[in-house]
């Protein structure tokens, strides 16, 4: 697996450095402008605002088709001949792809953040230097809450992930048609929403939580969301995870792995 | 080569190595390409290259040395034999396409006296 | 066991169009197979179920006594009729991938290939012509010492010089441990490289056998016998 996850990377780094490089390059021109339009209306501090939201926002809807459209392409275009008749199990594709996705994800996830951050630190009087942040980030999340942060972001990342793999190769299995094909996409909304509706349920069925909080003081919290990173479950600004509903979400994304790979393996008319 | 006749191609590689045995290109004791060589110069599965060699050493016409490769035969009643053969053949065919053509004996034998004797002048 | 593929009773269905119809099939090993047979014929179906690309409808496929899979996978070398190199690779991303999966390349006998070929390691796939794809495709599953190789029209599509360049590669390569089958349509080129004769017609058998007998029993080369079973 780990040597496809090599030839994975070599095929999209190129994509995925060039956007980054790019989107960096426009990060540091908003700052610069904010900065030098200090006498200008505020509105156009607003546009400017926005605008780097919609940047970042952009970015990443981009990367995600991107990312969709690398494992369409197997199942559609002529490199599937080779991708499929290499010695490698279902599992072991389709982990591979998800891998690659995951270490871009999270490559972008923390890039544009902390150059948002230095951004700030260097642009904001307010902020002096960046392990000031990071202390004060220190001292209001705990190790707890890191570790079911980052235990989240994994599992819902990985089910969205495998939701659009799952939806685009039962969509190739049941219509040859490329066209016909397209439909992944009504599959993946009506499976997302079974995929939500189910959790919901599950939490109003099972309400236990595990609450994670230490202290009440989430501003630094939300600031990191407002800076690129999005997570549902932070919004209320207290943190309690449904235990139920976690695990349904496990279970649910460990089922979607083993059915891709199987239907990769042993269904697939090419 | 072309291979175009009605007999399987081993049979018109056995033909082709007999003439140029009998024609002298390869003589008694001079070693025949290799099955691979040959093969790529024919444009011909080496299968059935080995086949036609071990067909012409089962007539006796070339033998196999281990690990050497293989020869012509060196011995000169084969090389005779096998030079009557391939004329007999010729001059049969020559005939039965004379006699389709109408002429009779005779008539062959004058028309060949001419054109040989046409030739010693 | 002597073969290196069985088939038995198989059948694909696309939809409601039959592609093979119930094909039985055993093929030796160290033979060079040819299946022959016009465009539609279900050539590419079966050589696609064999490489695991598509999956029988109903029937038995076995290679090297195992079912179609990672092993299986493994031991052939597939020359597919297309471009199925990933677009961002040079010739050499391609030998590295090839030394990476499969443990019977030689990237010794590759870079001869290329060289017998005239084809750079640092070119790039996506700007190749099509009779440069072709050349570098065989040079990949010829760099291979694999049980089983299985060439989809490999001289379909490139000029007489590559044709043979190719059929020289093919012939080259030839050895007694492993196997060949190929499909084509142009039969009077490939004919003489072939020592057994598949004949597909619309998802059928029609005739089998090997290629010098039946030169001897009909008295005619293969690609006669290819009229008279194809032309209607």
């Amino acid at each position: 697996m780990f040597k496809y996850i090599k030839y994975e990377i070599k095929g999209t780094y190129r994509y995925i450095l060039g956007t980054m490089a790019f989107v960096l390059m426009l990060i540091t021109g908003f700052y610069t402008y904010l900065v030098n339009a200090s006498r200008a209306p505020i509105n156009s501090i607003g546009f400017v605002s926005l605008l780097l939201g919609l940047t970042l926002f952009g970015t990443a809807v981009a990367t995600f088709l991107y990312i969709v459209g690398s494992f369409r392409k197997e199942l559609y275009e002529d490199r599937g001949y080779l991708t499929f008749t290499l010695p490698l199990t279902g599992k072991q594709i389709v982990g591979a792809k998800l891998t690659v996705a995951f270490i871009w994800f999270f490559l972008l996830g923390t890039v544009f953040p902390l150059y948002n951050l230095m951004m700030i630190s260097i642009f904001n009087a307010a902020v002096h230097n960046l392990t000031e942040i990071f202390t004060a980030i220190a001292q209001v999340i705990s190790f707890k809450q890191a570790l079911f942060f980052i235990f989240n972001t994994v599992l819902k990342t990985s089910n969205f992930l495998l939701l659009v793999y799952f939806s685009i190769t039962l969509s190739r299995v049941t219509f040859r048609n490329k066209k016909i094909g397209g439909l992944w996409f009504v599959l993946f909304l009506i499976l997302s929403w079974l995929m939500s509706y189910g959790e919901t349920k599950i939490a109003s069925l099972l309400p236990y939580y595990l609450n994670l909080n230490l202290q009440s003081n989430n501003f630094m919290l939300n600031q990191l969301i407002l800076n690129g990173m999005t997570l549902d479950f932070f919004h209320t600004g207290s943190l309690t995870a449904n235990i139920a509903s976690n695990i349904y979400v496990l279970v649910v994304t460990v089922t979607l792995f083993l059915a891709t790979s199987y239907l990769i393996e042993k269904k697939i008319d090419l | 080569m072309q291979f175009d006749s009605n007999l399987p191609i081993y049979t018109q590689i056995i033909n082709l190595l007999k003439t140029q045995i009998a024609a002298g290109k390869l003589s008694g004791g001079d070693k025949l390409p290799s099955v691979r060589e040959l093969a790529k110069e024919l444009k011909v599965n080496p299968n059935t290259i080995q086949r036609s060699y071990q067909e012409l050493e089962r007539e006796g016409l070339v033998f196999t040395q281990r690990g050497m490769g293989t020869f012509v035969t060196q011995e000169q009643t084969k090389m005779q034999a096998l030079k009557k053969s391939l004329a007999l053949e010729v001059v049969n065919n020559f005939v039965t396409n004379m006699h389709k053509l109408g002429f009779n004996n005779k008539e062959i034998f004058t028309m060949i006296a001419e054109l040989v004797g046409e030739e010693k002048k | 066991m002597n073969n290196i593929v069985e088939i038995k009773n198989l059948t694909k269905i696309y939809y409601d169009k039959i592609a093979l119809d119930n094909l039985n099939l055993k093929i030796k090993k160290g033979k060079v197979v040819g299946i022959l047979g016009p465009n539609g014929s279900g050539k590419t179906t079966l050589i696609k179920i064999l490489t695991g690309l598509l999956r029988p409808t109903s029937g038995e496929v076995l290679i090297d006594q195992q079912k179609i899979g990672v092993y299986t996978k493994s031991i052939i070398s597939y020359l597919p009729d297309r471009n199925y190199l990933y677009k961002w690779m040079k010739i050499e991303d391609a030998c590295r991938l090839f030394k990476d999966f499969y443990a019977d390349f030689d990237a010794n006998r590759f870079a001869e290939l290329l060289d017998f070929m005239q084809l750079k390691e640092n070119m790039k796939i996506d700007t190749l012509s099509k009779g440069m794809h072709e050349k570098l495709n065989l040079a990949l599953a010829l760099a291979r010492k694999a049980k089983l190789y299985i060439l989809d029209e490999p001289i379909a599509g490139v000029d007489p010089v590559a044709r043979d360049q190719i059929l020289d590669a093919i012939i080259n390569n030839y050895n007694e441990n492993s196997s060949m089958l190929i499909t084509t349509h142009l039969v009077s080129e490939m004919e003489n490289i072939l020592d057994e004769v598949v004949f597909l017609k619309e998802g059928r058998l029609v005739s089998k056998g090997n290629a010098e007998q039946l030169r001897e029993e009909k008295g005619k080369q293969i690609v006669e016998i290819y009229k008279e079973i194809f032309a209607q």
